[in-house]
């Protein structure tokens, strides 16, 4: 147990020292551009890449931002402009229920299953 | 002349599979000793193989350009290295490394199960051919790699440099020895299905097999990890990319697949389960493959597009899945004469849970790479499912999931209790305490945050008391336990204390924040043997003042003419340094790219602890308690 405290306070003075610099309306540009693919890259966001295409699409996003848009209303302006496919998150909407709701139905089931593997092994 | 060579004992490694095959089924029939020509042709059939490997790294190594595959991705001015690494690195090559592990596994196979059944040897080795002859036909037909240019050129085209690169040289071989692996795994159940065999003592053999697919499945996707970080230049080692989802597949599956086998080898429940999931474990490598070479994925991986052979892996997986199904429905009979009950609270529910939780991981993945091509096909319309969508659907699973991880190998087989057991309750409470307080410290109003970070330190600090009290008891258990607690607990506290700045700067220019400075202090020039690069030199001093130099580089590549960014990296037990320049067209300043990632090398080890622990477990004599 002695050997537990020390790492405790160990980590904890590790942790201490990590010089944070979380300044929430600096990231938010990183955060929105993180979320966007870069049309003309393979399999890159618009945040990691530095393609023509990238970078004025990040000029843009900080344009709005200045404007005052909020980072939903950035998405939904972009998405009229490039279509869903520019989104890394696909929204809950009627073409993605079966994408977000399946493997939850999944979970359930398996959940089920195994509370039933249960039931059956108590009669037995 | 060597490619002359190479595709003719091609030729006969595909014939070598009949012999076996018709001197096999002569053998299955007949008599009861294991017929010794067998294993020779078999080995014969491995020699083939490799010489035709052979075959093509010398090509490669001579830079004889009247083979297409050398053409396509070499040059004269490549370093030899990546010469011989090219051989694998191109969509033939790789293939034809596939197999080559796949007649290395089952010669391997064949020499190491002399005490089994000769049955059963011999019809893991007939599922196994046929899975052989598949690949022979398939290189053969679609993607021979000793296809002839006439006139021959004078220069091939060049390695995309991205791929010059030592780690993904040997990634794509360490992650194959995983990915075909799973074959043995595939053959050998559907041979224990049609012989009924799906008992304790075939549990004990096949843990081995699923073990070290298991381990160079976790190391090759730990360097794809690696390589994506600094080569890609953006300083993330995970995209939730459909190629980096496809290769997490079949090792959720086979990680599953290993707690399952520990259950079977105690007692005979959940056979049919093993079944299903060594099955689904070797589809998914395959449907790895399919994905990948089809060119049906969109990804920075791919780089093979032809639809002929996209239809013919998926022809081919249907006739093996068809074939499992077959074998289960109609040949496998499992016994379910005694079915041991056990009491909810035993280390058999735990492993239920690991599974139900596995297979909701496993199923997000899966839905979440394939659904994007699904509705492609039936609607037409294009979405994108990035990092977001798998980071809200598996973020809240992982709490409880890790919860159960520490408290699951604490219980004892049948029926267990949790008297004597108050740490489990008192060290719940210290982490909760403990990552309340780093939380607050450090103001992020982040409630998931807390409980998943709380939950991760319960995982670690329980299994870190284990290697005190327990000793030797269970370690490779623990240690791969441990390994996971520590890679949650990095990747989070990674992803909280990242920070990054992005500029644009000149030479002799200084960019100031609060936290660094950053001094542009020249750039040189200088020759590679296959392309020219401009070095930036940077002083940085950070927020603790100290001072250290970067020196991220722009490479030029003669052929193809790429430019790529080599990041530089100062690698610190806490934190790394990380630092790329790029050009910006028509203008004399560089953009830069400057990120400061906590706890990255903890994200390597702890994965490399993992893999550890598997290898501890594969060389124990005695079988966990």
């Amino acid at each position: 147990m002695k050997n537990i405290k020390l790492i405790l306070v160990f980590i904890f003075l590790c942790f201490l020292n990590i010089n944070q610099s979380l300044a929430n309306e600096k990231n938010l540009i990183f955060k929105i551009t993180k979320n966007l693919r870069c049309l003309v890259c393979q399999g890159q966001s618009v945040h990691d890449s530095d393609s023509e295409f990238a970078n004025s699409l990040k000029i843009v996003v900080q344009k709005k931002i200045d404007e005052g848009m909020s980072e939903n209303e950035i998405y939904e302006f972009l998405k009229i402009k490039f279509g869903d496919w520019i989104l890394y998150d696909p929204g809950l909407n009627k073409k993605t229920y079966i994408l977000w709701l399946l493997p939850i139905l999944l979970f359930l089931i398996g959940g089920a299953i195994i509370i039933k593997f249960f039931k059956i092994n108590k009669i037995k | 002349m060597p490619s002359l060579i190479g595709s003719y004992s091609l030729l006969f490694g595909l014939g070598c599979s009949f012999l076996i095959i018709f001197f096999s089924i002569k053998n299955f029939k007949n008599s009861n000793l294991f017929d010794s020509k067998i294993l020779s042709f078999s080995l014969l059939q491995l020699l083939f193989v490799v010489i035709s490997f052979f075959g093509l790294i010398l090509s490669f190594v001579i830079s004889d350009f009247s083979n297409e595959t050398v053409f396509n991705h070499s040059h004269t001015t490549k370093p030899l290295f990546y010469k011989i690494s090219g051989a694998w690195g191109n969509h033939e090559g790789s293939l034809l490394l596939w197999l080559l592990v796949l007649t290395l596994f089952i010669s391997i196979f064949l020499l190491n199960t002399k005490n089994q059944l000769k049955d059963y040897r011999i019809l893991t080795l007939l599922f196994q051919q046929v899975i052989i002859i598949g690949f022979f036909i398939f290189i053969i037909k679609t993607s021979n790699p000793f296809n002839y240019i006439y006139p021959e050129p004078k220069e091939g085209l060049g390695l995309n440099p991205i791929l010059q690169d030592p780690a993904l040289a040997i990634h794509p071989p360490i992650l194959y020895l995983g990915y075909v692996g799973s074959s043995i795994i595939f053959s050998s159940a559907l041979a224990a299905m049609t012989l009924n065999w799906v008992s304790k003592e075939w549990a004990k053999h096949i843990k081995k097999w699923i073990l070290v697919s298991w381990i160079f499945l976790t190391l090759g996707i730990l360097l794809g990890s690696i390589w994506a970080y600094y080569e890609l230049g953006w300083g993330g080692f995970w995209f939730w990319d459909p190629v980096e989802n496809v290769s997490l597949m079949p090792w959720i599956a086979l990680t599953t697949l290993f707690h399952c086998v520990l259950v079977l080898e105690k007692k005979p429940i959940l056979t049919s389960w093993v079944i299903i999931l060594s099955i689904t474990t070797f589809t998914l490598s395959m449907c790895g493959t399919f994905l990948v070479r089809s060119g049906i994925l969109n990804s920075v991986h791919t780089f093979a597009n032809d639809p002929e052979r996209g239809v013919f892996i998926l022809i081919f997986l249907f006739s093996l899945i068809f074939l499992a199904l077959f074998i289960f429905f109609f040949f496998y009979k499992p016994d379910n004469v005694k079915i041991n009950s056990f009491f909810w609270l035993s280390k058999e529910t735990a492993i239920l849970v690991n599974n139900w939780f596995m297979m909701y991981f496993l199923s997000v993945i899966l839905i979440g790479t394939i659904y994007p091509i699904f509705l492609d096909v039936i609607s037409s319309e294009k979405i994108s499912v990035g990092p977001p969508f798998y980071h809200k659907l598996i973020i809240p699973f992982l709490i409880p999931f890790l919860l159960a991880m520490a408290i699951g190998p604490k219980l004892n087989w049948i029926k267990s209790d949790l008297r004597n057991k108050f740490y489990l309750f008192s060290f719940l409470i210290i982490s909760l305490i403990l990552s309340s307080l780093i939380i607050i410290n450090l103001k992020i109003d982040f409630l998931v945050n807390t409980i998943l970070i709380s939950s991760g330190f319960y995982l670690f600090f329980i299994t870190t008391r284990d290697f005190f009290v327990h000793k030797f008891q269970n370690l490779a258990q623990n240690i791969s336990h441990f390994g996971f607690s520590l890679f949650i607990l990095s990747v989070l506290f990674n992803n909280i204390f990242s920070s990054e700045i992005i500029t644009n700067l000149k030479v002799g220019e200084t960019f100031k924040s609060k936290d660094v400075i950053i001094f542009f202090e020249k750039v040189t020039k200088k020759k590679g043997q296959n392309y020219e690069t401009i070095i930036g030199k940077f002083n940085i001093v950070d927020s603790e003042n100290i001072k250290q130099t970067l020196i991220p580089e722009l490479r030029i590549y003669n052929q193809p003419n790429i430019v790529t960014s080599e990041a530089d990296i100062k690698i610190n037990l806490l934190s790394d340094k990380f630092m790329t320049m790029n050009l910006v067209q028509n203008q004399n300043y560089f953009n830069i790219r400057y990120q400061h990632k906590p706890f990255m090398i903890w994200i390597w080890a702890s994965v490399s602890i993992i893999s550890f622990g598997g290898l501890i477990s594969l060389f124990k004599k005695k079988h966990e308690v």
